[in-house]
């Protein structure tokens, strides 16, 4: 189980390669128990690879991978959901030709307490009330928000320990991005673990209490908001131009 | 017109298993986005199969047999996944295919030496019984035919979508990445496809068998031809498409053997492919959000 000193994952000297070229060329970074935890990285970084590799649909070459103090690097998917890890990926990824309940119960498929998964769909439908509106309908004919919010919920529903997110916002109007993010807080609130990929650091600034920037495949600064604003290479690149 | 009418309809009840075969065709392919080129030869095989049964205890019921195709079917189909899928590089998009072009031909063999290339003679059930409505007859045997496999497509809809496996396989079919994310083993959901065609397949063989009379080892390669084109006449990935398609196609091969004659019926079938191939190439129902 997880000790207090130990981090809830613990990412080492991770490898994971696209035929011959390095995606990530030996990341380290690592996510506190109950923190929201922000990734920050331009376009083509490995941020995706990252998270990918950490949901066990890529295999790294070489690294470790720990959550609560298993190594998962390599393993199956199933086996990582299994261990309470669960990604919102990215572009969402929603089943188009399910409906809304098809796509929650889908995210709920290792479970076998229907009773407490039927009171966790309600739960989702009272998180996210436009899924109710929408619950007989097919994924695919939801708007970008909504099929985000229902990713999200998705990824929920097998109650994970450490909930991945890449990029949330993408692609998405400032109104449902701050929706979004006020979902975000509010899971942290309820005590949720979050490592979040987010081009958007301005709107991450707002929740996240630890940051990493990737830069071609290696972690390139770590540090809390306050001295990833001080950082003067990050400030220009990220928080410069939008902060008018 | 009355001659019309009875053929279009014995056509139409024969379609089932049309139906049937093409359902287990696009059904591979929504799911892992593959032909199974051996699968018409599964089913006739997985028929096969159920003739063992008369062998090794005489007299057994028909429903016996087709019970027997059934599960035999189901078995075939798991065999035909391990050995064209299971241990083949699914990055190279030609080798399952060839791996089942080769099962083909190899069940194909199997059955003809087996058989010494003579057809076998094969039950049915109620073919004694005849409906009539003034000259117009509906046969017993095929009518059981058509609801034998509706019955079958009930339950494989039921199947897909009132089941975990079938949510699983829904989910793989539109999104396998995120049905794996999801914690769905993709492996599993593609084995389990094959064992439910191969189900199907069985009895598709079964029932052709009890509507003609005979099981012919010549029937590998027209059955695998008929279902390609019940497939893409339906739009490739759609069950309810296979369906249609497999009675459209079972009724017009019917009414054109009645008029033109055994030997040039599967000219106008062909012709009525390129007729959609041309003008309708998605099929009839080009499926939504079937291939991400
Ligand atoms: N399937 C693939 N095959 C080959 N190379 C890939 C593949 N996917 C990603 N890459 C490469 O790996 C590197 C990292 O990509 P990745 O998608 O992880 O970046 P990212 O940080 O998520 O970028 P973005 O912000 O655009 O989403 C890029 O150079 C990309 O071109
Ligand atoms: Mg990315």
């Amino acid at each position: 189980m997880t000790r207090k000193d130990h981090p809830l994952l613990e990412v080492s000297e991770l490898v994971t390669a696209y035929g011959k070229i390095e995606a990530l060329k030996g990341v380290n970074l690592s996510v506190e128990q109950g923190s929201i935890t922000c990734l920050l990285g331009p376009n083509g970084a490995g941020k995706t690879t990252l998270m990918m590799t950490t949901a066990g649909i890529l295999k790294p070459r070489g690294g470790s991978i720990r959550f609560a103090g298993t190594e998962i690097a390599g393993r199956a998917p199933h086996a990582i959901v299994a261990q309470g890890v669960a990604l919102v990926p990215e572009n969402r990824l929603v089943f188009p030709a399910m409906t809304v309940i098809d796509n929650l119960q889908a995210g709920a498929y290792q479970r076998r307490d229907r009773v407490e998964t039927g009171a966790d769909l309600e739960r989702m439908f009272a998180r996210f009330p436009r899924l109710k509106e929408r619950s007989a309908q097919l994924a695919g004919t939801l708007s970008g928000g909504e099929q985000q919010m229902l990713a999200v919920a998705r990824a929920l529903m097998s109650r994970p320990k450490l909930l991945l997110m890449d990029e949330p916002s993408l692609g998405l109007a400032p109104l449902v991005v701050e929706e979004i993010f006020r979902i975000i807080a509010d899971l942290h609130m309820d005590g949720a673990t979050i490592f979040l990929v987010e081009q958007n650091a301005h709107m991450a600034l707002k929740v996240a209490q630890h940051f990493y920037l990737m830069e071609q495949g290696k972690v390139t600064f770590s540090g809390t908001p306050g001295a990833m604003a001080e950082d003067e290479v990050i400030r220009r690149a990220y928080l410069g131009s939008a902060k008018a | 017109m009355l001659d019309f009418l009875q053929s279009a309809s014995d056509g139409i009840l024969f379609g089932a298993t049309y139906a049937l075969i093409g359902i287990g065709f696009t059904l591979v392919f929504g799911v892992m986005h593959k032909l199974n080129l051996a699968y018409a030869a599964a089913s006739v095989g997985g028929a096969y199969c159920g003739l063992l049964i008369v062998k090794v205890a005489a007299g057994a019921p028909a429903f016996a047999v087709f019970f027997g195709a059934f599960l035999a079917g189901g078995v075939l189909g798991y065999l035909v996944y391990l050995t064209c899928f299971h241990f083949i590089p699914v990055s190279n998009p030609l080798a399952a295919l060839m791996a089942t072009v080769g099962m083909l031909l190899l069940i194909d063999e199997i059955i003809v030496h087996e058989t010494d290339g003579v057809p076998l003679n094969y039950p049915a059930m109620f073919d004694d019984v005849m409906l009539r409505v003034g000259e117009f007859t509906l046969r017993g045997d095929l009518l059981m035919v058509f609801v034998v496999s509706m019955v079958c497509m009930a339950g494989l809809l039921a199947l897909l979508y009132k089941t975990r496996l079938g949510l699983a396989t829904r989910a793989v079919s539109q999104q396998a990445v995120a049905a794996q994310l999801c914690g769905i083993r993709v492996g599993r959901v593609n084995a389990m496809t094959f064992v439910v065609t191969g189900l199907l397949g069985g009895i598709a063989g079964a029932m052709i068998g009890a509507s003609v009379g005979t099981l012919s080892p010549l029937l590998t390669t027209p059955l695998t031809i008929k279902g390609l084109i019940v497939t893409v006449i339906g739009g490739l990935g759609s069950i309810p498409g296979a369906i249609i398609a497999g009675l459209l196609v079972g009724g017009f091969e019917s009414v054109l053997q009645q008029f033109r004659g055994v030997t040039e019926r599967d000219l106008y079938v062909m012709l009525l492919l390129f007729v959609f191939l041309v003008f309708r190439p998605g099929g009839l129902f080009a499926p939504k959000g079937g291939r991400d």
